[in-house]
């Protein structure tokens, strides 16, 4: 097998005792990996006891913007499992995050293009927002002077994942990058496809971002992954060492280039949307340091007996 | 050299501003006219001043007028009646719409009949395509259509789509993106066509709105992969446009409100371009140092040139 030029080739996870023994806190990505569409993957449960009854913190990281931590927090315990919000950090939480961490004026607003979750964490954190699900019920009707206005206090537009996207919120977004002296362009995270349904593939938050992209010509600042923010953020929460931090998904040019942009080991799930093939394919730059079928092979790889 | 008020200097760029001393230079070495329309005809749906006036004078002195236009919302048909309802008189053969070169691309790539192509689009490029004996699916009608995410319901798609064809939707939606992406990413072949990426146009008078370049940069974002562009700057359809007219390029001028897709389009066949700033370009935008983009003249809106031309 060719392996990248700069990276050595995956291992498959012979020895899971020794990669846990060897990390202090094991961050996960949600969809794919604990979870497809709102079903449990098979063993999950047992895995996160095990991790936790050996003392390991445990962190789930998700760019899926539509819900808030405390949103998620519910999906957790619908599904059995026992997360508390504040192990918790969806790029929704990111995004607001990051305008605290900037101190963004809290006499400014913030444009919305996305869902419930990012409105929820912008609250919590007392900043003002406009947009959301609601503009989606709004119509364009481009009849002579017609004119669309817009808020000239917006000092930052947010972009995530919108089922409810349309033609108004790409025209009310643009008017503020454009127009507003200052105004940030923040992308919640730019995944190409998505998993809202566990029966497939839908097309993800980048799609959005994308077309905002395409008519301000600007790049955005991205805070879910593969951008660094939130492990910057909870490592500095938790004051942990990278080092001592093992990421797991099931994304190559998200979840993985996170852990490695991040300085951590990294573990790749086969149980979402990569298959062994992807992984092992000349077109793939991206090697996490193991790979498994999915999370609960912890419980059954044992010290390794060749 | 006496400069029209409205037209600021240029200095930094090597562009030239249209004046009397030249104008008769221009007319002289050109046989035909390439107009683009938002920005330059018109606004929205009002006519700029003078155009009409300025069409017939070039008309008089037996230019051939062609009119290209990046906006693919109407058809030819649909754009000869708009002309005609700003009286002026202009055929269905001398419009060359951006929804034309989706479905004349198509034709002369000898798509089969018997597939079909998805549009995230408007009208315009429906009947386009229906006029060039194909059948679309999608257009305004997938704008009403909501997604629904059942836990179990699989979001069917037509597996005989083997083109989809992305352009201007101001009914663009989560639907669209979606049936367009599953379309190019799972029919083995499928063809990624987008009429033309302008970031931005005149859709109303007063104000820009967000053009093709948005719906396709959401294409190119979900399914990783760059389309084919068939309109301005592309040559697709200036190769087809000479070849109609036999002309030869050299003895055209371009004239539009955009550096990147008109002047490109124009300089990229070897035509003369002129850039008019009643569009989206302004006079400090072809002078900004990180403008690479110099038309051989500019001038403040297309009836400068009759203005120039007179006593």
């Amino acid at each position: 097998m060719s392996a990248a030029a700069s990276s050595a080739a995956a291992q498959p996870l012979q020895d899971a005792e020794q990669l846990i023994d060897s990390v202090e806190t094991f961050i996960f990505d949600c969809d794919g990996v604990i979870w497809k569409g709102d079903k449990l993957i098979d063993g999950v449960p047992q895995t996160l006891d095990m991790l936790r009854s050996k003392g390991k913190r445990l962190v789930f990281v998700t760019n899926n913007s539509t819900k808030s931590r405390k949103q998620y927090g519910k999906k957790f315990e619908t599904l059995g499992l026992d997360v508390s919000e504040e192990e918790i950090f969806a790029s929704s939480f990111a995004a607001a995050a990051y305008l605290a961490s900037i101190n963004f004026p809290k006499d400014k607003k913030v444009y919305v293009i996305g869902e419930d979750g990012i409105l929820k964490e912008l609250e919590l954190a007392g900043f003002q927002y406009l947009g959301g699900p609601g503009d989606g019920e709004k119509k364009i009707e481009l009849k002579p002077g017609y004119r669309m206005e817009h808020d000239k206090d917006v000092g930052a537009v947010v972009v995530g994942f919108d089922r409810y996207f349309n033609y108004y919120k790409v025209q009310y977004g643009t008017l503020c990058v454009r127009e507003n002296p200052g105004c940030l362009f923040i992308a919640t995270n730019r995944d190409a496809v998505t998993h809202l349904t566990d029966a497939q593939e839908w097309a993800g938050g980048g799609s959005m971002v994308g077309a905002l992209c395409g008519s301000t010509q600007r790049e955005p600042l991205v805070v879910g992954k593969p951008s660094t923010f939130m492990m910057d953020y909870l490592a500095n929460k938790f004051g942990i060492l990278k080092s001592q931090i093992c990421m797991v998904g099931d994304r190559l040019d998200t979840d993985i280039l996170f852990g490695q942009n991040g300085g951590c080991k990294t573990l790749l799930v086969l149980s979402g949307v990569t298959s062994l093939s992807m992984l092992q394919s000349p077109k793939n730059t991206i090697q996490p340091d193991f790979y498994t079928n999915k999370i609960s092979d912890f419980l059954s790889l044992k010290t390794a007996a060749v | 050299m006496e400069s029209d008020s409205s037209t600021a200097t240029a200095d930094s760029s090597t562009a030239k501003p249209l004046s009397r001393d030249n104008l008769g230079g221009l007319l002289d070495s050109v046989d035909a006219f390439l107009f683009d329309c938002d920005g330059v005809i018109w606004r929205g749906d009002s006519l700029i001043d003078g155009v009409a006036e300025t069409l017939s004078f070039l008309r008089s002195k037996g230019k051939k007028l062609v009119f290209v236009t990046n906006n693919s919302r109407k058809s030819r048909r649909q754009y000869s009646k708009k002309f005609q309802s700003l009286a002026i008189s202009v055929s269905e053969d001398e419009i060359f719409t951006s929804s034309f070169a989706a479905a004349m691309f198509l034709r002369v790539n000898n798509f089969p009949q018997d597939k079909k192509v998805y549009v995230v689009g408007g009208e315009g490029i429906l009947e386009e395509l229906q006029l060039a004996g194909y059948t679309g699916l999608g257009g305004p009608e997938d704008g009403k259509k909501v997604v629904d995410l059942k836990s179990d319901e699989i979001f069917e798609h037509d597996k005989s789509v083997g083109a989809v064809v992305v352009g201007l939707d101001p009914q663009i939606n989560y639907y669209k993106l979606q049936y367009g992406s599953l379309c190019i990413r799972e029919n083995p072949g499928c063809l990624f066509v987008a009429t033309n990426r302008d970031a931005a146009g005149h859709l109303t008078r007063s104000q820009e709105w967000p053009g093709a370049g948005a719906m396709v940069a959401a294409m190119c974002a979900v399914t990783q992969k760059e389309p084919i562009v068939v309109g301005k700057p592309s040559t697709f359809l200036m190769e087809f446009l000479l070849q109609k007219f036999n002309i030869d390029c050299s003895r055209m001028c371009m004239v539009g409100d955009r550096l990147d897709t008109d002047i490109l389009f124009g300089q990229s066949a070897g035509c003369k371009t002129l850039l008019v700033f009643s569009g989206c370009t302004s006079p400090s935008l072809l002078q900004d140092p990180s403008n690479k983009i110099h038309p051989d003249y500019y001038a403040g809106k297309v009836s400068d040139i009759l203005q120039l031309s007179g006593p």
